[in-house]
Parts: C-alpha cells; sequence; structure tokens
C-alpha cells in the first residue's frame, strides 16, 4: 500500500495539476462542506495488526460514524505507516506502537481494540485487551489452536467485555434474509439434505517485500518469526495459521453451522502440498461432513483449492427437496432455483422474500453508450427451442437484497452497536468457537486419514 | 534486453506492467503488490461491484449523503476537474437522470473532502469511472511500484493507457505506440502517460455529453499527460472535442499534448506532443 502523498498523485499535487489546467478554482462547485448532524455515542478504537486484513476493516469502520481510532500497531513499519497515514487522511490521529502492550499500558481511553494479527497470536492479543478492560473485534480463525480459542472465550466471559469475530458474512442483509426469510423461516428449500461449498484460486507467488524494509532477525524471532519469509506468507505455515481451510473454508463452513443452527457430527478429508514447494499447508483439501439436524442428515463438502480458478469463485451451495441456494458475498454468484415440486414462489415474490428470475442483481445490464472499450451491444433473445434430450434448466431467481456498504462494515457496526446500546453480537466468542472447532479438525482429519467424529461438548468453550 | 511482462484482468481488460533493471522475481513480487493495489481499487471504484463506493453512490437519492473511502474521493475530485477544465466533454456523471428544470451545467454531486463524503443533487446519480478510473489504478500502482523502490517501469491498461516511469538502462525511453497506418510512429516517452480512445465497432459513437447527441467523430485521439487518470480522462474529452477544441485546449495547457487521426494518412498533432520528434517527422 503505496502513501499517496508521496506519489504525483497526491491531492496536493493533483491539485497543483489542476491549477495549471485552469481548473482548481472552477473545481469549486463540485466541492462542498457536507451537513452536520449530531452523531452516534463516540467510540474509541485502536487497530492491532495493519496488514491486508487489518486495512480492509480500518477501510469499512472508517464508513461508521462515531468511530475514533486512537493508536494503531503493528511490528512492521510498512504496515503502521500505512494505517496511520490513511486514518490521518480521515481527521484521526492515531499513536503509532509497535508492541501491543505498550500500547494497552499507554492508551488509556480506549473503549475496543480491533486485532487482525496472524492467527497464532490472535489468544495472546484478544486475552491481553480483554485483561486491560477492552472490547474486541477479532479477525477469523479464531486461533490455530483449540486451547487458544477457548482461552479467548474464557477471558471475555472474566472481563464481561464483548468479543466479535470476523465471520461476517454473518452480519450480511443477504445472508441474514437468506436464513431469516428463505432458509428457517419460510423454509422455501424444504427438507435441506446437501451441502456444496468451495473457494478456488488460481495460483499465487509468495509475498515477497521492498528491498530495504525487511525486518531484522532479532526483530523477526522477538515477536515469534523465523524470517521475512514466513512473516509475509505465515497463512501457509503450521506455526502460525491453518493454511487455506482455516484462511477461506472457516468462512464458509461457518455459514454452514450457522445456517443449519447444528454443528456436524463428523468430518473426514483429504488434502495435500501437492503443488507448492514453499509451503507447509495443504493448498488443495477436500472435507465432507455429517450435520445431524432435526429433519435428518445433511451431508456436505467443502473444496478449497488455490491453484486453479476453474469453478466460479467460491459460494455455498445448500440443496433441499423444494429448493437449492447458491450463497456468495459476490451477488452474481447468488441465485435461488425452485424444484418443479414445490409450492409456486409468486407468494414470496409479492411479499419480497424472492426476486422473479432476471429481475434482480443478476439482471443484464442496461447498455451504456460510455463504454472505452468498444460498445458492447446485447444479444436479443434467442430463438425458443426445445431440447426433447435434456432436463430443462431450473430458473435462477434472485434475492432482494442489496449490500449497500463495504462488505466487513455491518458486522463491524453490529459490534459497535453492541458496545454502544447492547445489540447482540452476530458472533460472539462462543459461537466463533464451535466454527473453530470444526475447522480445525478438518486439518486433523487430513493428518489421520480417517473419519473424526465430535462430541456435542466439543463445541463448548 | 529483454524485460519481464507481467499481466493481470481487472476492470474489464488486461493490465501489464514491464519492469526494467531488477531480477525478475523480485519484479513479479513488486508486480504482484501493485496488481493487488488495482484488484481493491476495483473493489472500492466499479460499478459493477454492489459495495463498491461508486455502485452505492449510483443508488442515492436526491440530496442523500454517503461516507466514501480515500481512493473515491480522490478519483471523483480528479473527474471534476477534468470535467470543469474540459467543459464537460469529459463528465463522468454524464448518464445520470436530472431533473427536468436542471440547469445543465449544475454538479450533479458535490464532496467533501475533509469529511470524505459525497452527496447526490440529481434524480439518479450514475457515475461511471469507465474513462478515468483504470488512469488511476496505473497511477497507484505506479505509487506501489515506487514503494518497491522500483523506478524504471511501464504500466498499461488493456491498450487504452500507458504509464511510462523513468528510462531503463542505457534507453532513453519506454517506446509507445501512436498513429494509425501510415502516421503511426512511436514514441520514446518517460515520466508521463499517453492514452488512446475510439471506437471498437464502426458507425457507433460515443455520446456527446454537452448534447446528449452522438459524437460525429469515428477515428481515434489520444492526449498526452502528466498522470495516467488525466490522460485517461482527456483522451476521452478530445474524442469529444471538434479539432479547434483540441487545438485549443493543449494551448491553454502546455503540459497536455492532443493528436487526432484524420485520416489515415493525417495525424494532427497538438501541444506538448509537437515537441517530439518521432512526430515532427509526420
Amino acid at each position: 500500500m503505496s502513501d499517496l502523498s508521496s506519489t504525483p498523485l497526491s491531492r496536493r499535487d493533483f491539485l497543483s495539476t489542476s491549477a495549471k489546467l485552469g481548473a482548481f478554482i472552477a473545481a469549486a462547485p463540485y466541492v462542498a462542506r457536507g451537513a452536520d448532524g449530531t452523531g452516534p455515542d463516540q467510540v474509541n478504537v485502536a487497530v492491532i495488526g495493519c496488514g491486508e486484513q487489518g486495512r480492509i476493516l480500518i477501510n469499512a469502520a472508517l464508513k461508521i460514524p462515531g468511530v475514533r481510532f486512537k493508536a494503531v500497531c503493528d511490528i512492521w513499519s510498512v504496515n503502521r505507516n500505512y494505517a496511520e497515514n490513511i486514518l490521518k487522511k480521515f481527521g484521526h490521529d492515531p499513536k503509532p506502537f509497535e508492541d501491543y502492550r505498550e500500547l494497552l499500558a499507554t492508551v488509556k481511553d480506549l473503549d475496543a481494540v480491533i486485532i487482525a494479527t496472524p492467527d497464532f497470536k490472535h489468544a495472546e492479543h484478544t486475552v491481553a485487551a480483554h485483561k486491560a478492560g477492552k472490547h474486541v473485534y477479532c479477525e477469523k480463525l479464531m486461533s490455530n489452536t483449540v486451547e487458544g480459542a477457548r482461552s479467548m472465550v474464557v477471558a471475555s466471559r472474566e472481563s464481561k467485555k464483548l468479543l466479535q469475530l470476523g465471520h461476517q458474512r454473518r452480519s450480511n442483509p443477504r445472508y441474514q434474509h437468506a436464513k431469516d426469510k428463505i432458509v428457517t423461516g419460510n423454509r422455501l428449500l424444504g427438507r435441506i439434505t446437501n451441502i456444496t461449498g468451495e473457494w478456488h484460486r488460481a495460483v499465487s507467488a509468495d509475498l515477497g517485500f521492498p528491498v530495504g524494509k525487511g525486518l531484522t532477525d532479532a526483530k523477526l524471532a522477538e515477536y515469534g518469526y523465523a524470517n521475512m519469509h514466513e512473516f509475509r506468507n505465515w497463512r501457509w505455515f503450521k506455526k502460525y495459521a491453518g493454511g487455506p481451510m482455516s484462511d477461506l473454508g472457516a468462512h464458509q463452513i461457518d455459514v454452514y453451522n450457522w445456517m443449519l443452527g447444528v454443528n456436524p457430527s463428523s468430518c473426514m478429508a483429504s488434502g495435500g502440498v501437492d503443488y507448492y514447494k514453499t509451503h507447509e499447508w495443504y493448498d488443495n483439501a477436500i472435507a465432507i461432513f455429517e450435520y445431524p439436524t432435526k429433519e435428518g442428515i445433511v451431508r456436505a463438502t467443502y473444496n478449497v483449492l488455490t491453484t486453479t480458478s476453474a469453478g466460479g469463485g467460491y459460494h455455498e451451495y445448500f440443496m433441499g427437496d423444494e429448493g437449492a441456494l447458491k450463497i456468495s458475498e459476490s451477488p452474481k454468484a447468488t441465485k435461488l432455483y425452485r424444484e418443479a415440486r414445490a409450492p409456486e414462489w409468486d407468494e414470496w415474490t409479492t411479499k419480497g422474500v424472492v426476486a422473479a428470475p432476471l429481475s434482480g442483481e443478476g439482471a443484464p445490464p442496461a447498455v451504456k453508450p460510455w463504454e472505452k472499450v468498444g460498445v458492447k451491444k446485447l444479444g436479443g433473445p434467442s430463438k425458443a427451442t426445445v431440447d426433447v434430450r435434456e432436463t430443462a434448466a431450473l430458473s435462477a431467481w434472485d434475492i432482494p437484497v442489496t449490500l449497500d456498504k463495504a462488505i466487513h462494515q455491518p458486522h463491524l457496526e453490529n459490534f459497535f452497536d453492541a458496545i454502544r446500546k447492547g445489540t447482540p453480537l452476530n458472533c460472539s466468542g462462543e459461537s466463533a468457537f464451535a466454527t473453530a472447532v470444526t475447522i480445525l479438525k478438518i486439518n486433523e482429519a487430513v493428518a489421520a486419514q480417517k473419519t473424526l467424529t465430535f462430541a456435542p461438548g466439543d463445541f463448548i468453550a | 534486453m529483454k524485460w519481464p511482462a507481467f499481466h493481470h484482468e481487472a476492470m474489464a481488460t488486461t493490465f501489464a506492467i514491464v519492469i526494467a533493471d531488477h531480477p525478475r522475481d523480485y519484479a513479479r513480487q513488486a508486480a504482484a503488490a501493485a496488481f493487488r493495489e488495482l484488484d481493491r481499487l476495483e473493489s472500492e471504484l466499479s460499478r459493477y461491484v454492489e459495495s463498491s463506493d461508486i455502485a452505492r453512490a449510483n443508488r442515492l437519492a436526491a440530496g442523500e449523503t454517503i461516507s466514501i473511502g480515500e481512493d473515491a474521493l480522490h478519483v471523483m475530485l480528479i473527474a471534476a476537474d477534468a470535467s470543469l477544465a474540459t467543459d464537460r466533454a469529459f463528465d463522468a456523471a454524464y448518464a445520470s437522470e436530472r431533473f427536468p428544470d436542471q440547469p445543465v451545467d449544475a454538479p450533479l454531486f458535490t464532496l467533501d473532502p475533509a469529511a470524505h463524503t459525497l452527496t447526490s443533487h440529481t434524480a439518479r446519480l450514475h457515475l461511471d469511472l469507465g474513462a478515468v478510473g483504470k488512469g488511476y489504478a496505473l497511477d497507484c500502482m505506479a505509487a506501489q511500484l515506487r514503494e518497491w523502490a522500483i523506478t524504471t517501469a511501464c504500466l498499461q491498461s488493456g491498450g487504452s493507457t500507458a504509464l511510462t516511469l523513468a528510462a531503463p538502462a542505457g534507453h532513453t525511453g519506454w517506446p509507445i505506440g501512436i498513429g494509425e497506418d501510415v502516421t503511426h510512429r512511436m514514441l520514446t516517452l518517460t515520466d508521463i502517460a499517453l492514452s488512446g480512445s475510439g471506437i471498437a465497432v464502426q458507425g457507433t459513437h460515443l455520446i456527446d455529453p454537452r448534447t446528449g447527441a452522438p459524437s460525429p467523430r469515428a477515428t481515434r485521439t489520444w492526449a498526452l499527460a502528466p498522470t495516467a487518470a488525466l490522460s485517461d480522462a482527456l483522451s476521452t474529452a478530445f474524442f469529444i472535442f471538434s479539432e479547434e477544441e483540441i487545438a485549443a485546449f493543449c494551448a491553454a495547457h502546455p503540459e497536455i499534448g492532443g493528436a487526432s487521426a484524420v485520416s489515415s494518412t493525417q495525424l494532427n498533432v497538438h501541444g506538448a506532443l509537437a515537441s517530439y520528434p518521432a512526430i515532427a517527422s509526420i
């Protein structure tokens, strides 16, 4: 991430460019002070961990009224400087820290801490923040060990401070609508019998670092890292994290548990370091779960592949005897299908529960004349044909809900609402613990090469 | 010497980065960092991404205000300036629905840089950064490369904009093509951006935002500017401009160059572009 103030494109420099264009003075009509309003109570926060995920959370939280950043912490100056600079552009004046202990001891008026450090530090940072009397929003996966995750729940309980984990789909209005109005309420899928899910990513190179900006060996050792390669690519190493199942699968398997309202009873899995030469964690892994729901067993599969983008990205696909829901953070990959044997959905269209085919986000885009790379014309409707050899494809319905915010913003808002007015957390430590137990079992099952079972008590911290 | 080139799909086109004078592995990592910046910008600026600032702005009712990120604010300020400088030949809000009584030059949105907010002042805002966003992304990617101490590089978006940084060792600049058929020339560029605009489909015309009528131009135009965001926006404006307007704009803004292919044998050049020796030979 670059500091725009040091580039030719900084606003200050741009304005000088604009001045040369003769436009700056004229630009005044487009610049106006927004209306002043009384916002909600101020919540003072600090961020520990300002890498890629920390930046996403900072940028989302900046769009929430009443959130004040008082401090940022990262052991790497590149990350720390980015966070400090972006916050200053928004009028915040955060104190920078290398060591979170100094931050917690020094900044006295903090209400909450946002933690986006590598997984193996989550427990240490969360427990310390709770002991210092702060509410915590911590990124998933909760911890790379069950013991670590349990210590976080215990610290939250003992300090009576809130702990929210970053499974942000639980606050996404589209996912909430799907759960409350389609799957659980109104039961448009009928009895769910199967789930599939996937996150497929193309091959990507390991992360490097700018010349001259590496941490010293002593500094890396002080904070628990073997070297810069492992520091930059911690997600791939067993000491620090749980690999792609934990990084990607955790989001989606959390949705399996949450949508069904039960935890799995067994897990079998396959995976391996089949492709990359510089990683420890499985680059491709496949898991199979059994979920004991009140209506019967749900069989679920999940693939995380990091060597191909084939298959179309990431989604969770809930399949029932009356309908199916394919849901994703991407609205383009979200669709509903009605089985022919199910009652008509006209009533649900009228009530705004579902949107009829070709009326929602998946509808063809309107043609705009202002396209730089050619002007694409939509084809007309293709000639109707009947192919008697194939079953007609099910019509794709839509969910009439738009996420009108940054993807992580609703989950952060839920956390701040919980602090301000006692709104229930959408992903408390207790519920995220069950997800962590589920995820960590997958890697265990890969290593054991056999089906592992869960006891109901395993999911209770 | 053959310099390593790296490619990435984003914003409905292919971006490329050529990096000179650095080991290939280091260049690849730096390019990957720049492409991550590009993907982040697409998620903030694409009107096709539901949660982007631009998609959110396009859902506003008149008088409504939203918080926007640093990049959306920055690129909208550039777009606003470019729109004013070109008397709306470039207008990122062109396709918006106006109120019947709205003056044609009334701003359809306002920005509050201190508060990072955008307010709509029209019936239905339709912001489209298609003719400035890719250039803006190139500028941000170049900033990312500089963070990696890479100063000798050339960045391109879909062949429509090239942003050159410093020249590779032993060279005077990066070879970038301009013109068509017999007027095609290779320019040697450093620390500057060149964009081209055209219409891919014969017989299709861009709409002139100033009049709502199709622009009569059917051949390509180019703009040379200090940043890729500006060259991107200005090449589009030049496509809308008449020959006289391009000439007048370049005369008023000495840093800017303009060119238009008026026929297969004639390339009109203006302003900063006219001083390049390769052009002078036409």
